[in-house]
């Protein structure tokens, strides 16, 4: 059982005849992942990277009912319908990669999420990957064989560009990966660390896991909580991002939109907290492999 | 992005939550209708400042007369404090703390109601969280209107008023503090801390007439200014080159990626280098782009080194970015050292079009790929520093 992918993974990507959803479309079937129709409105008919496109989610998951996950590449101001349209559809997994969503739109289709209880991974995602399964996105690009392979590690990142990086640490360090799964960087997303750092501590593959976290938006304060009730009770290295940023006026927005400067959600009062807790704290993000190797190699 | 008091309550009466008068000055020549606008009233002078805890920093005061007003009008100019808002008293038997926000974790919103406002709000506690539904805000308002009722009378009204302005502007968070009561019961804010949710300017086109300010919440510099177009115009959609703001060090800096900027920042600090600039494009953006965000960090005068790092691109074209950083190159011809590391789709293309850029120019320039972690690039450019 790994993270949100396994073989039977059939995805939809809504926004498919966009640029970005031709790029994910090739990127995924390039990486053992079935992708099995897209979704434009006004292009049924159609097809994009060789796969069927449909006008609606509806549409298509008549045509597919195995469709167990979607990705999302669609412009922000269009963003809102699409997310609930998936909703609405109850696919239990809906990555959402647009960038620049109002808060609004992303509160009210949280609220809506919950409600049908599907997940939602994102917005402004990369997506996730499990190696040797397949990625829900373009996580690796085209160096994915490069830095993803099947191993023990767990990675969970704020960022983008740091999945890739920190993926790579673990790479560089003679391991591999149980999954990687970016977060994505808004103020409000739909999974963050904790139900995250559930799954891995359910998934048999996942001996440790590693997490790049940034200060503002404070996510860190569930993990502190899961560690303290022992909900997480595998080798956990965390490095937080952003220290800088202290010297910084309150209000000020570093790095990703959720990393706003405010009171008590500086790099250091979450490293504080996170090690109190029990995580192991990484002072420099080169550091975080270095702090669960052992037990991975275990 | 972050309003300044002013303009907050100018958004507060747009949505008929009432507000004290005033007047906004930013020259002398200003008091005197000022003073006379209010109605001759007793005044209360307040710096139009985007840094919280401003009456801790003397950046509001009490006045009675017009000379009063004019002396510390011209020590707050002296200051760099150029706008005041100048606005009557009001009498007030009570003070309560509202404010409504995103909850990062529960990713819903909020409504905060504190019975004891005024400054110092974050050490007296006993703050009422109420949870709003997004998607039907005025009807969360109304169920707990009786609570709200019980704290002041006319509340529920008011913060039917200030949730509505919450989602009507797009708000990231609406704060008002105090809200004070007056003798007759009647609710009046006398402050304002809004800050709207850039991602939505598309829908808000009037926001284009709030004047720039920095991310760092002081007025902007001209390359600052000059930086925030980058993402506007034809290209606003393809990637962000647009994320720019100076600093006082001699190190520039251009950062792929909002989590390499934030680490590569930290591992600067560390290693002692103090960066001219935070520059930082993500998402893969046209080289145009780029290559107008190089030329606004690699130009700054006092430069002593530059720094081009990123983590791993997953689809960020390192051929075409970089192909915008030798533009500016070629232009600038920059003497000082310059340490890149740069991995991702396209990259041997990308360096060795960088590598070329440098030996036509004769650059102090040392490139590095994947293979070479981030903060080796920071330790490099030290030693290339010395």
């Amino acid at each position: 059982m790994s993270i949100f992918l396994n073989k039977k993974t059939t995805v939809l990507v809504q926004g498919a005849t966009g640029k970005e959803g031709l790029r994910a479309i090739a990127s995924m079937r390039a990486y053992h992942t079935r992708v099995a129709c897209g979704v434009t409105p006004g292009k049924a008919g159609q097809t994009a990277e060789n796969v069927p496109v449909f006008d609606t989610v509806r549409q298509a998951i008549g045509a597919f009912p195995e469709i167990s996950a979607t990705a999302l590449y669609i412009p922000p101001s269009a963003a809102k319908a699409a997310m609930l349209e998936a909703i609405e559809a109850g696919i239990p997994l809906i990555a959402v990669m647009t960038e620049k969503i109002p808060l609004r739109d992303t509160a009210y289709c949280l609220a809506a999420a919950v409600e049908r209880g599907v997940r939602i991974l994102g917005p402004g995602s990369l997506g996730c990957l499990v190696p040797g399964i397949g990625r829900l996105g373009v996580i690796g690009g085209p160096l994915v064989e490069d830095i993803y392979v099947p191993g023990s590690i767990g990675v969970i990142s704020r960022s983008g560009g740091m999945t890739n990086e920190l993926s790579w640490l673990v790479r560089r360090a003679g391991l591999g990966q149980s999954a990687a799964v970016h977060v994505g960087g808004d103020l409000l997303i739909g999974t963050a660390y904790a139900e995250l750092l559930r799954l891995f501590e359910e998934d048999d593959a996942t001996k440790a896991v590693v997490l790049y976290a940034e200060q503002g938006a404070n996510y860190e304060r569930e993990v502190a909580e899961i560690l303290a009730r022992r909900e997480f009770t595998k080798p956990l290295a965390i490095h937080v991002g952003g220290a800088f940023a202290a010297s910084m006026p309150e209000g000020s927005v570093v790095g990703h939109a959720g990393a706003i400067v405010a009171a008590g959600q500086s790099a250091a009062d979450k490293s504080t907290a996170l090690r109190e807790a029990g995580a192991l704290i990484a002072e420099r993000f080169d550091d975080l492999v270095e702090l669960v190797q052992d037990s991975a190699r275990l | 992005m972050n309003l300044y008091e002013h303009e907050g309550k100018a958004l507060l009466r747009t949505h008929d939550i009432r507000t004290p008068n005033g007047v906004l000055m930013s020259h002398a020549e200003d008091i005197e209708t000022a003073l006379r606008m209010i109605g001759g009233k007793k005044a209360v002078l307040k710096a139009q400042l985007l840094s919280g805890k401003r009456a801790a920093s003397g950046a509001i005061a009490f006045v009675e007369t017009q000379e009063e007003t004019a002396r510390i009008f011209s020590s707050w100019q002296a200051k760099g404090w150029t706008q005041v808002l100048l606005e009557e008293r009001v009498e007030t038997r009570r003070e309560l703390y509202v404010s409504c926000l995103y909850e990062a974790v529960r990713g819903i919103p909020l409504l905060l109601i504190g019975e004891e406002g005024g400054s110092g709000i974050e050490s007296k506690g006993n703050i009422q969280r109420f949870a709003i539904d997004p998607r039907d805000p005025a009807v969360s308002v109304k169920k707990i209107a009786a609570e709200l009722a019980g704290i002041s009378p006319q509340l529920p009204t008011a913060c039917e008023k200030i949730v509505a302005l919450f989602f009507e502007e797009d708000a990231e968070q609406v704060e008002i503090n105090p809200l004070a009561e007056g003798a007759d019961g009647s609710l009046i804010a006398l402050d304002a801390k809004i800050s709207l949710d850039t991602s939505a300017q598309g829908r808000h086109p009037v926001w284009s007439e709030y004047p720039h300010r920095s991310a760092l919440g002081q007025a902007s510099t001209d390359r600052e200014r000059e930086a925030e177009c980058i993402d506007t115009g034809a290209q606003a959609h393809r990637g962000n080159a647009g994320t720019f703001f100076e600093m006082d060090g001699d190190v520039a800096t251009l950062f792929s990626g909002g989590g390499a900027s934030l680490v590569n920042m930290d591992a600067m600090a560390r290693h002692g280098l103090r960066a001219a600039n935070y520059a930082e494009y993500s998402g893969n953006p046209p080289k145009e782009k780029v290559a107008a965000l190089a030329r606004l960090a690699l130009s700054k005068p006092g430069l002593r080194g530059a720094l081009i790092v990123g983590g791993i691109a997953n689809f960020t074209d390192i051929k075409e970015t970089l192909s915008g950083i030798a533009d500016a190159l070629d232009e600038l011809k920059p003497a000082y050292p310059i340490v890149v590391r740069r991995s991702g789709p396209n990259e041997q293309e990308g360096l060795a079009l960088l590598r070329a850029c440098a030996e036509r120019n004769a650059l102090r320039m040392e490139l590095f790929g994947k293979e070479t972690p981030m903060e080796n690039a920071i330790r490099r450019l030290k030693t290339l520093m010395l």
